[in-house]
């Protein structure tokens, strides 16, 4: 009871602080509300039970990825706010696009229904994910490792401050 | 043993392509891809040898799981379990295939050495051509269709790449991009075939689909269908009607690819997929009444075209086009064993007349039109004597390769009882000594028509060129012996080898028939060789000139290629530029209001309309042009630009499909 | 014990803010953030089912949504950086280089 109370108490604000995000103008107040939901979401796993991934969500989100978003706004230009040139019908149509395609997705979801879970459970704690991460999806994680060093090597290169005359 | 054999050329392709392109001297770079090119040669030699040792007829190695097992339904309602294992499978006909392909690829690799050492990006042709040969042998090794689509189109990649090699220049990345999307047509109907299969037998595995069409598992309807698809996608890879217009444009690229991919080996690939679903394709009497049409026609359709081209190369590229007309006769009467025979004599004759044609070409500094060539016997009398020997094979001359396949081609067109298919190859078969002899004359006899410089640059190649030619020229003459057919004293070898995966093919001719068909095609090319003599030699050419004269507007339309190309770029760019108007016209639409909307409609419809009546009115040669121009420009504007409506496209896309399965499902 | 079909709803509802998000905003680095929510929307539904399906999988899976998550930060900053300098805006409308 409890646990549902706290999944639907971060979930609302999850919501909320989505909704937010996408309607700011000002990019700087969209990085505070990304925040939220982020640390929102990180609470809802904690409900769900998956420890390991509210802290990565915690640790990786909400101390990397939306400090950097900071760092972004403020090495662009924080002040420029980007005008929404569009009228009212192409963006209900625009919305209405992605609520669509939400519909849509219930529609299967509700008509395939949910398998119940199997006979033999694995358990989903620590042991078991590290186990199983280091066991069978050992090859995509160090093919992820190299993804990585492959972003670190091309962000360099691509952000890498380059003159004009310069072909190199 | 034999999975060992695709293995060097990928090893070769990846030193070269990643560490030689940039720090391997020529001299590394050519021993690494020649290396890698012997190695999968005497992989190939050694499996072969444990094949005809072993008791099974057919070895397979599994690599590893490709997409483990999971539970599909079929077209019968049931669900069963499907599993994709990376198989290669090793039978006869692949045996053939790998020594073919290796073979030579080996020959060609060894010529590129001398042929390519003037070039700039020496180690990239040789990673493509390693690339080519690896993909080439996963496609011949393939066990199922899954695998074989690899090569199939691993190859495909592989000849866009060599075929724009010389990309600075526009017409070679033309080419190169012609080649590409014609194939991705055929290979299209490849996928919708393999899709049917899989869903009507439940597998895609060759053997299994052979198994299961024995057993009666497969209706008539449904394997006219897959057959018909599979074999648009052999149309794109082989050449044929309707999807060959790529293939003489291919010529761009350089010689020794025009002679490996474009002649010997890729192009081939559509007649060895049908080879290996011989299975499917003799269930259904339209599927093979359609190939061997197909065939005849292609057959001698390309021959007319090799009249009249000035281009060396592009005879040849008819030619070979007119040839692989020939293995899908021999396919489509159901004497599979005689096309794959033909497959590998021609692979031998035609590769040594292109690199010998290449050889030509290195000689007068890159000059590739006959009407600047003449004489040449004299100057270059080593080309010149297996270029002759690669002539008289393709013109079906007695006790030379070609002589024995096509005849035991034409054979069994004649004993499958369907005359219009075996007078069409008869027919080509004449046209076919007609214009390589033809080329011979105008290339090595006469006057000398080239200008002085490049007489004085004149220079036979060097012996890394001249003695794959001379080991290919022996090839044409004694390669055809293994299929020596028991009315000349042999044991039809070649086609009880190959029985173990094509299945028994036994004529019923008489003794007297048969020996009546070979002299009668042996007739027709001399014939048309004494009319090349009398015409080029003896009369200078004049008939031909006056014929030209009398004919004009013949000659144009066949030297245009039939208009084919511009008829092909009006209904399909004409087509895309339909398409475009329309997307174009629902994007401004929704995405801003409704406004404009009946006038944009109104505009757009007398536009198509005024564009259609220009189009028509204005002729075949002068509208062409316009229809580019006109259907870029609109084109051009479906390219907003604008990162949102790339996103919207994808979403509305994925939205389609969803309701695509709610409804159908 | 959470229903599976709350979570579902929940992530969905995320994904297609995000999506309205990415489709609507002009403005490339709020176009960014709104990706971010779409991977957590997918993160929401992937932890939901491991733990209805009583699996590590799906705190699995969503960790390479993560990592996935980070690649595509760092390069679409970088990609931002590079473009801002050229161009001294971030507004998508003078994006559109690929025009035809």
């Amino acid at each position: 009871m409890i646990t549902l109370a706290v999944f639907i108490f971060f979930a609302v604000l999850a919501v909320v602080a989505a909704l937010l995000v996408v309607v700011q103008k000002n990019a700087m107040h969209s990085v505070l509300y990304l925040a939220f939901t982020v640390l929102a979401t990180a609470g809802v796993f904690f409900a769900l039970q998956a420890e390991y991934l509210g802290a990565i969500q915690i640790l990786v989100y909400g101390g990397g990825i939306v400090v950097l978003y900071i760092f972004v706004i403020i090495i662009v230009n924080l002040k420029e706010i980007v005008p929404e040139r569009r009228g009212l019908v192409p963006k209900l149509f625009l919305v209405g696009v992605p609520v669509l395609l939400c519909a849509e997705v219930v529609t299967l979801v509700m008509r395939t229904g949910f398998p119940s879970a199997p006979s033999g459970p694995e358990g989903s704690g620590f042991r078991e994910m590290a186990e199983m991460l280091f066991a069978s999806y050992l090859l995509p994680f160090e093919a992820a490792s190299i993804l990585l060093l492959a972003v670190l090597i091309g962000a360099i290169v691509v952000a890498r401050r380059r003159h004009i005359d310069d072909p190199d | 043993m034999f999975a060992l054999i695709p293995l060097f050329p990928l090893l070769g392709a990846a030193v070269n392509g990643i560490v030689g392109i940039r720090y391997f001297s020529r001299r590394a770079v050519g021993v690494t891809a020649v290396g890698a090119a012997g190695l999968s040669f005497a992989a190939s030699i050694a499996a072969f040898a444990g094949l005809l040792r072993s008791a099974e007829p057919v070895l397979v190695k599994t690599l590893f799981t490709w997409v483990p097992a999971s539970l599909i339904r079929t077209a019968g309602g049931t669900t069963i379990p499907f599993a994709l294992d990376l198989t290669f499978r090793y039978d006869s006909l692949a045996a053939v295939m790998t020594l073919v392909v290796t073979g030579v690829g080996l020959l060609i690799h060894i010529y590129s050495v001398g042929y390519m050492s003037h070039d700039r990006s020496y180690a990239r042709f040789f990673a493509y051509l390693n690339l080519f040969t690896f993909a080439m042998l996963v496609l011949v090794l393939g066990a199922n269709l899954a695998v074989m689509f690899i090569g199939w189109e691993g190859v495909g990649l592989c000849s866009y790449l060599l075929i724009g090699f010389w990309f600075t220049k526009d017409s070679a990345a033309d080419a190169g991009k012609k080649a590409f999307i014609t194939n991705r047509v055929g290979d299209f109907g490849f996928l919708l075939g393999t899709g049917l299969l899989l869903f009507a037998l439940g597998t895609i595995d060759t053997a299994g689909i052979t198994a299961a069409v024995e057993g009666g598992m497969l209706a008539k309807g449904t394997a006219t269908a897959a057959a018909l698809l599979l074999f648009l996608g052999a149309t794109g890879k082989s050449a044929q009607i309707p999807l060959y217009t790529w293939l003489p444009d291919a010529m761009e690229g350089p010689t020794p690819v025009s002679a490996l991919i474009h002649a010997a080996t890729m192009v081939t690939a559509g007649v060895y997929m049908v080879a290996r679903l011989h299975a499917l394709f003799s269930l259904s009497g339209t599927a093979m009444a359609v190939v061997a049409l197909t065939g005849a026609f292609t057959a001698v359709y390309a021959a007319t075209m090799g009249f009249v081209q000035t281009d060396i190369k592009r005879v040849l590229a008819y030619s070979t086009i007119s040839q692989i007309g020939y293995m899908f006769i021999g396919l489509g009467v159901g004497a599979y064993a005689a096309g794959i025979f033909h497959l590998m004599t021609h692979a031998f004759f035609k590769s040594l007349l292109f690199l010998a044609a290449g050889s030509v070409i290195h000689a007068l500094s890159g000059e590739q039109d006959m009407r600047r060539m003449g004489g040449l016997r004299k100057r270059i009398p080593r080309t010149y004597f297996v270029f002759l020997v690669g002539a008289l094979a393709i013109s079906g001359l007695p006790g030379l390769s070609g002589f024995f396949s096509k005849d035991e081609i034409l054979a069994s067109a004649f004993a499958s009882g369907n005359y219009l298919v075996w007078g069409l190859g008869l027919a080509g078969a004449g046209m076919t000594a007609f214009y390589m002899f033809r080329l011979i004359f105008l290339t090595f006899f006469g006057e000398e028509r080239f200008s002085g410089e490049t007489a004085h640059h004149l220079h036979e190649s060097p012996p890394v060129m001249l003695v794959p030619l001379q080991i290919l020229a022996l090839l044409a003459v004694v390669g055809g012996y293994v299929g020596l057919p028991r009315i000349l004293g042999g044991g039809a070898w070649f086609g009880r080898f190959l029985e173990t995966s094509t299945g028994a093919h036994e004529s019923h001719l008489a003794a007297g028939t048969e020996v009546l068909l070979m002299a009668v095609s042996v007739a027709v090319a001399a014939v048309a060789i004494f009319a090349a003599w009398t015409i080029y030699v003896k009369r200078k050419g004049e008939p031909a000139r006056r014929f030209t004269e009398r004919f004009r507007a013949l000659h144009r339309t066949v030297a245009r290629k039939y208009y084919v190309d511009e008829a092909y770029n009006r209904i399909f760019v004409g087509g895309v530029f339909v398409a475009a108007r329309v997307a174009d016209w629902i994007d401004r639409r929704v995405i801003d209001g409704l406004v404009d909307g009946a006038a944009a409609l109104a505009r757009g419809a007398s536009r198509l309309s005024i564009l259609f009546d220009e189009g028509v009115v204005d002729g075949a040669v002068n509208g062409v042009g316009r229809v580019h121009l006109a259907a870029s420009s609109l084109l051009r504007r479906l390219q907003t630009g604008f990162v949102y409506n790339y996103a919207l496209a994808v979403v509305l896309g994925v939205a389609l499909v969803i309701t695509l399965v709610i409804v159908v499902l | 014990m959470i229903p599976i079909e709350a979570v579902i709803g929940f992530g969905l509802i995320i994904f297609t803010i995000g999506l309205a998000g990415v489709l609507v905003r002009k403005n490339l680095v709020i176009m960014l953030m709104s990706l971010e929510l779409l991977l957590n929307g997918v993160n929401i539904i992937l932890a939901g089912l491991g733990r209805h399906l009583n699996s590590p999988r799906g705190s699995i899976f969503a960790l390479f949504v993560i990592i996935n998550a980070v690649s595509e930060a760092a390069v679409g900053f970088a990609l931002v950086l590079a473009y801002f300098r050229h161009r001294k805006s971030y507004d998508t409308d003078s994006l559109n280089d690929l025009k035809g």
